[in-house]
């Protein structure tokens, strides 16, 4: 039968759909059709009708339709509630992309309803006065828990919403392929693509469908499904495979023969067996496949993460290949993968091993050089070596060995054992040539050995420097070959010359060769290097053949020279840097400015160049073009200025800095002269007033001693001239004293006579004190009289208590006495009287009251002293007399005309002089 | 940091439910019962905010408010000044079990409305979890607190009645928005009342 179906909307007349339905018909039938509508039907009233037809090819036409039935309403709206307002459909879930209708149902038709999209207004199409529908198309996935729809009525406070759910799109599945590793199961494998899971609905299932066998089995992953393999007869499979969720399905076939989907298991068991230094075995076992299937395997031998060796074997269990051309002490990787030899389809996994190889002897000598020094006059050989690459030490270097042999002279050999982290040892030897031998040791045994040959001696070494530019590559460094013989070359260079040690470098070069670039990553610009080239001779001896110095970028000083100024003078002065080192700058020193600035001299002097300073200031400069030249001459200078100088190196890339300028001020014309002449003056006045001081006692005694000698007395040559040639003066020697009286007392204190017992009083003692030498007796005979001394002191009293009997003037003393002595005529006079009568005149008995006393002169600062040896005759001596009167005659009036008459008594502090 | 807090905060809580028989003062019960109120209240912002970033418009837009929005098995915690502080000691306590009775329950509706929409948001699902014990522990405090005062404490009225558990997804949403507004008022009105009195009881 064919059933023809209308649907109205709102009104009968309203039709929104005709459709056809066909199906049998049977007895009793109760028919099931559906109709989706896009509009909710909860907004609108919905009518069907529908009219039938024989649809029966059997049965001829014309075959006429059935009337239509009547209309069917299907009202929603009368089982909602009373609320307000309604909003429909409720909790939909779509896919992602649909288009959805909704509708709301409003009870008053005077309500103002607005419609929100998350947060969005949305504006539908009216379709009644209280019924309104949206077209949502293209939906998209906003959140899990679902799009919120809302709507609410204004001025009042209704709110209505729905949430739609949005569902991911099932996709189709991708990468379906299926596969077995024994031939009794299949694996079939795909990408499901997006999660399409939603609340309360599960994410899409799968379902596998093989159409030759008619079997189904609903997976139970989302990305693979097993499939038993039942016989080995099905060797042909097709796959569908479905994905489902709520809203859909999708599907994928594939069509296979099983034997072309073999994926063999990962091999397992793998071993190393055998590992020497270059070789090893593999073994290794695989997994069955059925009973003649055979594996194909790929063997990778891995070395540091890359594939080096790869080989095939094709096995059945069992896998086995002998790994070769393996370098000792190495660490590899042995991996191995199978696939079916007779249909490739999938490699299987990998196994891997690592393993070591053994270790064997260094296969390559040390890189050995030698640096040749003299310690307190032995040589000293400091040998260095590089260490051999892991592909040549073939193993851990364990130590170093040097043999050491000397060609000269038949003696034993010295072997040396260097620990493995040393690079070098040093040798003390003598001047004979020796031959060491350097070795390295590993567990395995040494390498070939590395022969050089020194000699104390250490040749030529005065070879002219010569200079190298240096480039961005390094130095390019060329040299003569000299004696044709040699079998190669060395150059010689330290990486941090200003370090110590200095990393000696060097580069072996054949003998075929003339010239190198030396690069290394320690060079660096303004510092200078410096490249010994050597001969190694057939003997394996080393001569140096040349010298080469160099910069690798030259660089302006940084520093000036210390300038020693001298020879300063009115109109010049010199500098000099003499301990300037022109070796250790940051490039070659080509030369020195001199600056030279004045505030006096706005020109230069000749030589002189007008220059301006990094601060705009002006000054005079002078290039000095030889770089061993380090002194020089400001001349034309002014008297009594001020001058700065500054002296700066300057090589290919500039000078030095300018910033230091040293003053210096030029003196005047005559300070030299004054120099000259009044420095030696006060030198010698200083000489003079020192030898005098340390002298002083013999000038002293030379011209003004405290007792004049008598026999250097001007007095007596004035006397023996004028009277008596013949007249002599006593000698002290000559008299014989007794007694020393001693009557001076300072300073208050008592004096205790000699002989008396009466002391005086310090007022006594004010005046100078005499000291008197007496006779031991009073018949005393000798040749002269006695030597009195002046003494302030000297008191009558005191005389005459003493046993000496001061000598009184006799009258025929003083005969014609014409006045008293005060006089210097007078005294010379009585000098003269005296002396005569003491020395030819007076008898033997009357000597003994006459003493002649030599005055000590005023000069001498210590009157009351008595000089502790007797009195030397002294030339420039003045020579003086006193006598001592007794009380008895000093009483009298000076009016007596007696011998005594021109005396002072002594208490009165009175004296001659 | 703050799930140790939380933790400990919750044996506080639940501490006179596991130890009904100690003796204690009134007062003692009322200070041990102000402090987990207190925490309680300063954490329910918290789970509203959790709440509504899952939900979407109209109910994560900010500045959105719904007052009309009400639960009739859920009494709003806003009540007059005068009423309430006319209110005795047993009325304090009484009038406040029963919308927390009521919150526990909500609670226990919200966590099983969102476990479906929200299986990749565990936070939310804890902090309900976490709310609804704080709320227990909060009904074990008032209950302890009015023994202490001899009052009686007949069981708690069952205040929500029916649920309708066969609520749209909207309304679940909506039902979710106004129990977590609810949930940052009552508490706020169960301090004061506890504030009320341990003024009155001070220790």
């Amino acid at each position: 039968m064919l059933f023809q179906i209308q649907i109205s909307r709102m009104k009968t007349s309203n039709v929104i759909w005709v459709g056809n339905y066909s199906t049998v018909v049977k007895r009793d039938p109760v028919l099931h059709w559906s109709w989706k509508s896009e509009l909710p039907l909860e907004c609108a009233t919905h009518f069907v009708r529908m009219r039938s037809r024989v649809d029966d090819a059997k049965i001829p036409e014309p075959r006429f339709w059935s009337n239509w039935s009547s209309w069917k309403e299907a009202d929603a709206q009368k089982s909602l509630g009373r609320d307000p307002l309604f909003l429909f459909p409720k909790d939909k879930l779509v896919e992602e992309g649909s288009n959805v209708t909704i509708c709301y149902m409003s009870r008053n038709q005077q309500d103002n309803i607005s419609c929100y999209l998350e947060g969005q207004q949305i504006h539908g199409e009216q379709l009644d006065s209280n019924v309104s529908a949206f077209k949502l198309n293209k939906v998209s996935f906003i959140r899990k828990t679902g799009t919120n729809i809302f709507c609410k009525v204004d001025q009042k406070d209704v709110i209505k919403g729905i949430v739609l759910f949005v569902s991911k799109v099932l996709e189709e599945p991708k990468d379906f392929s299926c596969e077995t590793q024994d031939f009794k199961t299949l694996t079939c494998t795909w990408d499901p693509g997006t999660d399409t899971s939603l609340p309360k609905r599960s994410s899409q299932s799968y379902t596998l469908f093989e159409s030759f066998s008619g079997k189904k089995i609903l997976c139970e992953h989302k990305n693979s499904c097993n499939w038993q393999v039942d016989s080995d007869s099905q060797e042909m499979y097709n796959f569908t495979l479905v994905a489902e969720n709520a809203l859909g399905n999708r599907s994928v076939s594939v069509l296979f023969s099983l034997t072309h989907r073999v994926h063999p298991k990962t091999p397992y068991n793998l071993f190393l067996k055998n590992v020497s230094g270059t070789k090893a075995t593999v073994t290794w076992k695989v997994h069955p496949i059925g009973n003649y299937s055979t594996l194909l395997c790929q063997l990778d031998l891995l070395g540091e993460g890359n594939v080096i060796q790869q080989h095939n074997v094709s096995i059945k269990e069992n896998g086995e290949y002998l790994l070769s051309e393996l370098e000792p002490d190495t660490e590899y990787m042995a991996r191995v993968r199978c696939a079916d030899a007779n249909h490739f389809w999938k490699w299987s996994g990998s196994i891997s091993q690592k393993f070591i190889t053994a270790e064997a002897a260094p296969s390559e000598a040390l890189d050995v050089w030698r640096n040749v020094k003299s310690v307190s006059g032995r040589p000293t050989v400091t040998l260095f070596w590089k260490p051999l690459s892991k592909l040549h030490a073939n193993g851990k270097i364990l130590s170093y060995n040097v043999t050491v042999e000397n060609l000269d002279r038949l003696s034993g050999l010295e072997v040396h054992s260097v620990p493995a982290t040393a690079n070098g040892t040093e040798l003390t030897l003598d001047q004979d040539s020796y031959q060491i031998h350097v070795t390295a040791l590993n567990s395995a045994g040494p390498s070939p050995a590395s022969v050089i040959v020194v000699s104390g001696d250490p040749g030529n070494e005065e070879v002219e420097e010569e200079r190298v530019n240096g480039t961005e590559d390094g130095f390019s460094v060329s040299w003569k070959p000299q004696s044709g013989k040699a079998i190669g070359y060395v150059v010689e260079w330290c990486d941090h010359p200003q370090d110590l040690p200095c990393d000696l470098q060097w580069k072996n070069l054949s003998s075929n060769t003339t010239s190198t670039v030396i690069s290394s990553g320690a060079f660096r610009p303004g510092v200078r290097y410096n490249f010994r080239i050597y001969e190694i001779s057939t003997e394996r001896m080393a001569y140096l053949l040349e010298k080469k110095a160099g910069y690798l970028k030259e660089l302006a000083p940084s520093d000036n020279p210390q300038v020693v100024v001298s020879n300063l003078t009115s109109h010049s002065f010199t500098l000099s840097w003499k301990d300037y080192s022109t070796d250790s700058q940051p490039g070659f020193i080509q030369g020195y400015y001199v600056y030279l600035r004045s505030k006096a001299e706005k020109e230069c002097h000749p030589g002189f160049k007008k220059a301006t300073l990094p601060d705009k200031s002006a000054c005079c400069q002078h290039r000095i073009d030889n770089p061993e030249q380090k002194t020089f001459v400001m001349e034309n200078l002014q008297p009594e200025s001020v001058y700065e100088f500054l002296v700066t190196p300057y090589t290919s890339a500039g000078s030095g800095p300018l910033d230091a300028f040293t003053k210096v001020t030029t003196p005047d014309e005559y300070s030299h002269i004054l120099i000259r002449i009044i420095l030696p003056m006060i030198v010698c006045v200083l000489l003079i007033m020192i030898t005098c001081y340390l002298k002083s006692q013999w000038m002293k005694e030379k011209c003004y001693p405290d007792i004049p000698d008598p026999y250097k007395s001007n007095v007596l040559s004035l006397i023996k001239s004028k009277e008596n040639p013949h007249l002599t003066i006593m000698n002290v020697s000559d008299c014989v004293p007794d007694a020393i009286e001693v009557i001076h007392k300072p300073e208050g204190s008592k004096i205790q006579f000699l002989g008396a017992s009466k002391s005086l009083t310090e007022t006594e003692f004010t005046k100078p004190a005499y000291l008197y030498l007496l006779p031991a007796e009073k018949n005393y005979s000798g040749p002269g009289p006695c030597i009195c001394f002046e003494n302030l002191t000297y008191n009558e009293a005191a005389a005459d208590s003493g046993s000496c009997g001061h000598f009184p003037v006799t009258p025929e003393a003083l005969p014609g006495q014409p006045g008293p002595l005060t006089s210097p005529e007078n005294l010379l006079k009585a000098l003269e009287k005296n002396y005569m009568n003491s020395l030819g005149e007076t008898a033997a008995g009357e000597a003994s009251l006459n003493y002649v006393s030599q005055l000590a002169s005023q000069m001498s600062g210590d009157k009351d002293s008595l000089p502790a040896n007797p009195p030397e005759p002294v030339l420039c001596s003045e020579y003086k007399m006193q006598m001592a009167i007794p009380l008895g005659l000093a009483s009298p009036p000076p009016a007596e005309n007696s011998g005594l008459s021109s005396t002072t008594p002594l208490d009165q502090s009175e004296h001659y002089r | 940091m703050g799930c140790p807090l939380a933790l400990c905060c919750l044996l506080t809580l639940l501490l006179p439910l596991l130890t009904p028989g100690a003796s204690m003062s009134p007062a003692e019960r009322i200070s041990q019962a102000y402090d987990p109120a207190l925490y309680m209240r300063k954490n329910t912002s918290t789970v509203l905010q959790t709440y509504l970033q899952c939900q979407g418009s109209p109910l994560s837009d900010s500045g959105f408010s719904a007052p009309e929005l009400q639960l009739s098995s859920l009494p709003p915690a806003d009540i007059s000044f005068k009423t309430w502080h006319a209110l005795d000691d047993g009325e304090h306590l009484s009038r406040v079990q029963g919308p927390f009775l009521a919150l526990t329950q909500h609670l226990q509706l919200m966590g099983n409305d969102q476990r479906d929409p929200n299986p990749g948001s565990p936070i939310l699902l804890a902090q309900l979890s976490d709310a609804r014990l704080r709320a227990q522990g909060l009904l074990g405090n008032m209950a302890a607190i009015k023994a202490a005062l001899g009052l009686p404490t007949p069981p708690v009225e069952d205040t929500p009645g029916l649920v309708p558990f066969g609520a749209s997804a909207f309304k679940k949403k909506r039902r979710g928005y106004i129990v977590t507004g609810e949930y940052g008022h009552w508490p706020d009105r169960a301090m004061r009342d506890l504030a009320l009195l341990k003024a009155k009881y001070p220790i």
